[in-house]
């Protein structure tokens, strides 16, 4: 709290607006708690009366299952890869394109954005066809980058999106005053703009994670080798024609969001100072 | 043209060359490919037949597509994205972005924490909420004696759009919430406290201050809210399969359902392109909106 | 002795049973002369296959050791959807695992994919000529679909090896203008699972044979309190289980047959009166009005918790239930009884082959892989029979007496079947099959009733 508001701030509106965020916390907290014991129950259960109990038997070989037939330990490693290289192309990408279109002054930006922005149009479905038959023509399906190069693609839109957001809050003096210091095109975007976009990197970042890492169609259809599979499509295996344990599938579904949200609350002291950081005098 | 303009020009390319590299090879040729393919009568596999426009015509005549239906869904969903989730997420935002501490980091964290979650646990969670026989929603119906206004939830024509809508408008709210946090953080304290100083209540200092410079991130907010109810489709297929009897599809889901159920490729790409222009107008639109008021 | 008897029932069950296949007109003719010249075949071979089982195995496994030994090292891939909780996994993974020792020279591959999601996957593979040497695929329209493409390999010179084990009637669901795409696995028909603990409640000791007592019955459930029927709305599929068989048993098989083939119209009095008579049961509150909401699993949870008296669905449920020690004494399957007796009758049932292998045309080594597929196939249906998973599509062998009791009644029902109709959404073309199910979905909420749903499905079906 800072100091100078304290004279302006009701006790009464303090304790509604805590109670609310608290009674927010416990909502949101509560998918968590869920996902968790309901890894940890049989289908009896969890189809059963017992729905957002405790697990009245613990069953923790759904975790063995999940690891062991279902191989998610693979998948996950595999996810974990894709995703980040995706994402780490696709955020150079798009600062390249951003700056581009935002920074320097030229007749076909707009229509250059707007081109860009078709891609956030565009129904995963409508594309899996075409990119399949191309892909499958270049003798490229079954590699980590069969997935790495579309999901890249896919994320760039947004990515676009969100840096051209920041970037146009970076006042244009600052290009000025490079280039007076002599610095060239290049030199103000590695060196002024670059490092001014740190809070757009964490954001595009957490969004484009969100997108890669649960994708299912593209991983479905170009993946066919169970050694590059990812943990969307592994998950989905667990479930049979006519018979399917929900608890392994539950565990698998632990196994892949929890060192996610451990990362995330790990690093999102270090997002949010990052925000701050690039906090720009606007 | 001089030597600076080619080297402008050269350099322009050279940033845009990436993106522009993996948009079109993957994004950009599919969606002619598309184009192409929504002109034909044809299953995916064998030889088609060019039929013209037909299949554009057929989509808004023929009742049983349900395009018509699909369309309305996503626009409600639109509707509730953009005029609840939005001013919700905005007013979360404003309030965490006030004051610095490590509960309010906290708070930002967990409402974050259901968009980081697999949309299959939302599903089956809200399922166990909705399900008839002894789901939450049901059971606290009875417990607070308003037993009459029970429902088969996702099964009843009456209700099922609404249990779709609720939990996807849920599950977002800490999506948006995020975006706009970055940009409310965004806003130098200089400024804040130099309204503050001027007598500016907290909320005052919301509205005239950090709104009017975030508006770019808010635009951001509202165009993948809109594009996104178009486009939505995990929580349907999981929540009611489109049914009961289609009163809940979607065009996704409808287009998967051209595409890989009922081998009518050439129908499923005229659902996309139609798709595609709706979203892209939509985005324009609200550009042109913000735009205006701007202005 | 149980065993023989399971095997000599499905014997006769080939020789007198017409399987009614869907490969257009030419399926009728073909299923006749299986008929004809089946028996002779398999008579000889049951003797054999009964009495001499061991001796019959070994002869096989030397017969196709001598096949395969002269051919050079191959690479041969094959996609399933025989996925770790799938019924089907455990028979698989033995077959295969036989198979490697059978073919050391083929290096062999297999991926499992999930149910729904290989239908996306396996149809872009066709689109892109991207298919694996073998496929699992659905008979009927869903492999008729490729074999139009002409994306499928002809196994008619292959099959010749295995006519004696193998009846032409089952291979009936992917034949296609007279030729064979497709090795069938496992068959599986529509049974009316009943909880006897729940049906002695009401009196009953047994499924009521005929309809009026079957009606009774449930009248006489509904008074204890107990639900007769779960049925899951939100998977079409599982309404159409119970819509079918109310068909089929007023309107007669071959009616229904006609129509799914293609070579009936909707448009018949009778079906619309089967339709009313199943909207019936249906406003007489016999099903649980939850089930619309529902998915197939959580209603087959709920009868398993007692909650139904009567569970319509497959009979690759058999195993499942089987393997529930608590709930396995409880349940007894049976044939849904007939309505009107002018025109169906008892043995008419619905289901058969579906699961399925093919053969990708586009394969290197077509050949060698069609003659896998087969002998893959057979022992895939010989371990998914023994592991109850449905009934074999080929002729068993070996000892089958450790079958579960429900699968061993099932056979008997199948062994006394007159007609068997596949299931309506893998006997029609995919657009169709989704047409007709949201009608069937439409019939089940009641928006429709049996004269709007033939009059409908005659004008959007062509």
């Amino acid at each position: 709290m800072e100091s100078n508001s304290i004279k302006e701030t009701n006790p009464a509106f303090k304790v509604i607006t805590n109670i609310f965020l608290a009674i927010w916390a416990i909502i949101n907290l509560f998918p968590i708690y869920f996902m968790f014991t309901f890894s940890l129950k049989s289908n009896d259960e969890i189809f059963g009366e017992n729905v957002i109990g405790l697990p009245k038997k613990w069953l923790w070989s759904n975790f063995t299952t999940a690891m062991g037939t279902g191989n998610m330990g693979l998948y996950f490693f595999n996810s974990l890869l894709v995703t980040t290289i995706a994402i780490a192309i696709s955020i150079m990408a798009a600062m390249m394109a951003t700056y581009a279109i935002t920074r320097i002054r030229w007749k076909g930006s707009k229509l250059t954005n707007a081109f860009f922005m078709l891609g956030l149009t565009i129904p995963i479905q409508a594309s899996i066809v075409p990119v399949y038959v191309v892909l499958s023509k270049l003798h490229w399906l079954n590699k980590y980058s069969t997935l790495i190069i579309p999901y890249a693609a896919f994320a760039l839109s947004m990515a676009i999106l969100i840096c051209t957001g920041f970037m146009s809050e970076i006042p244009y003096a600052l290009d000025e005053a490079a280039r007076i210091d002599g610095c060239g095109l290049f030199g103000t975007f590695f060196r002024i703009i670059l490092p001014l976009m740190k809070p757009a990197v964490s954001t595009v970042g957490v969004y484009s994670y969100l997108q890669c890492w649960n994708e299912f169609m593209f991983a479905n259809v170009f993946i066919s080798d169970s050694v590059h599979r990812t943990l969307p499509v592994g998950i989905k295996a667990l479930s049979g024609q006519h018979t399917t344990e929900w608890g392994p599938i539950g565990a698998a579904l632990v196994i892949a969001t929890f060192p996610t949200l451990i990362v995330y609350i790990f690093l999102s002291k270090k997002i949010q100072a990052s925000f701050i950081a690039g906090a720009v005098k606007g | 043209m001089n030597k600076h303009d080619i080297k402008k020009g050269l350099t322009i390319f050279v940033f845009l060359l990436p993106g522009l590299l993996l948009f079109v090879s993957i994004l950009i040729a599919p969606i002619a490919v598309s184009v192409y393919r929504s002109l034909y009568d044809w299953n995916g596999f064998s030889e088609g037949t060019f039929i013209g426009f037909d299949n554009y015509i057929e989509l808004f005549t023929n009742g049983s597509i349900k395009f018509i239906t699909s369309l309305k869904n996503s626009l409600i969903l639109a509707f509730f994205s953009v005029f609840v989730q939005l001013p919700f997420a905005l007013f979360l935002a404003l309030l965490l972005g006030r004051r610095e501490s490590r509960k309010e980091r906290i708070y930002l964290s967990i409402f974050f924490m259901p968009v980081l979650i697999s949309t299959v646990v939302i599903g089956q969670l809200w399922l166990k909420i909705y399900n008839p026989d002894y789901g939450l929603l049901n059971r606290f119906l009875d417990l607070v004696k308003l037993g009459d206004l029970k429902h088969v939830w996702v099964g009843d024509v009456k209700t099922a759009l609404g249990s779709v809508i609720v939990p996807t408008v849920w599950q977002y709210i800490g999506y948006h919430m995020l975006l706009m946090y970055a940009g409310v953080k965004g806003v130098d304290t200089d400024l804040r406290e130099a309204a503050m100083l001027d007598g500016a209540t907290k909320w005052q200092v919301d509205r005239y201050v950090v709104i009017p410079i975030i508006k770019p991130i808010i635009r951001v907010s509202v165009i993948f809210a809109v594009t996104g109810s178009l486009k939505t489709y995990d929580l349907v297929r999981i929540l009611t399969e489109g049914g009961p009897f289609q009163s809940t599809e979607v065009p996704s889901t409808l287009l998967e359902n051209m595409l890989f159920l009922r081998n009518r490729y050439g129908m499923g790409s005229t659902i996309s392109v139609m798709l595609i222009i709706m979203c892209f107008a939509f985005a324009l639109l609200i550009s042109a909106a913000f735009k205006e008021k701007e202005d | 002795m149980k065993m023989k008897r399971v095997v000599s029932m499905l014997l006769t069950s080939v020789m007198t049973l017409s399987l009614v296949g869907c490969g257009g007109s030419q399926s009728a003719p073909a299923t006749d002369t299986a008929s004809e010249s089946a028996p002779a075949a398999t008579e000889e071979k049951s003797t054999e296959s009964t009495e001499a089982a061991e001796a019959d195995s070994t002869t096989e496994e030397a017969q196709a050791t001598s096949d395969a030994g002269d051919g050079e090292a191959i690479d041969l891939t094959m996609w399933c959807i025989a996925t770790e909780s799938d019924s089907n996994r455990h028979s698989y993974e033995a077959a295969i695992a036989d198979m490697a020792e059978k073919y050391p020279n083929v290096n062999f591959t297999w991926e499992a994919f999930e149910n729904q999601s290989y239908k996306t996957k396996i149809k872009a593979a066709v689109a892109a000529d991207e298919m694996p040497d073998i496929f699992f695929t659905w008979s009927c329209a869903f492999l008729g679909d490729f074999v139009e493409a002409g994306k499928v390999y002809c196994l008619d010179d292959t099959y010749e090896n295995y006519k004696s084990e193998l009846p032409e009637v089952m291979m009936g669901n992917s034949t296609y203008d007279g030729k064979h795409y497709g090795v069938p696995l496992t068959m599986n028909i529509v049974g009316l699972f009943a909880n006897m603990e729940l049906l002695k409640e009401a009196g009953y000791e047994e499924i009521p044979g005929t309809y009026d007592e079957f009606i009774a019955c449930c009248d006489a459930l509904k008074e204890k309190g107990i639900i007769p029927f779960g049925c899951a709305g939100k998977e079409t599929w599982c309404v159409t289980e119970y819509l079918e068989s109310v068909i089929e048993k007023s309107a007669g098989a071959d009616t229904l047959n006609d129509i799914f083939a293609g070579k009936a119209t909707w448009n018949n009095q009778d079906v619309a009166d089967a339709v009313d008579t199943f909207q019936k049961l249906v406003n007489n509150g016999y099903f649980d009005p939850s089930g619309i909401g529902l998915t197939n699993d959580e209603v087959k949870n709920n009868f398993m918790a007692g909650k139904y008296a009567f569970y319509m669905n497959g009979t690759w449920n058999c195993a499942d239930f089987a393997a529930n020690e608590e709930f396995f004494p409880k349940v007894k399957v049976g044939e849904f009884p007939v309505i009107n007796a002018d025109k169906a009758k008892l043995g008419q049932l619905i289901g058969g082959p579906s699961d399925t292998l093919a053969v990708a045309a586009s394969s290197p080594h077509a050949k060698e892989a069609a003659e896998y597929a087969f002998e893959l196939g057979k022992l895939i249906c010989h371990y998914g029979y023994l592991d109850g998973c449905g009934l074999p599509a080929w002729t068993p062998y070996g000892d089958t007496s450790s079958v579960n009791e429900l699968t061993q009644t099932v056979a008997g029902i199948v062994a006394d079947a007159d007609t068997m109709v596949l299931f309506g959404d893998t006997a029609m073309n995919a657009d169709s099959a989704n047409t007709y199910l949201s009608y069937v979905d439409q019939v089940y909420g009641c928006l429709l009733d049996g004269k709007q749903f033939i009059e409908g499905l005659s004008k959007d079906i062509q």
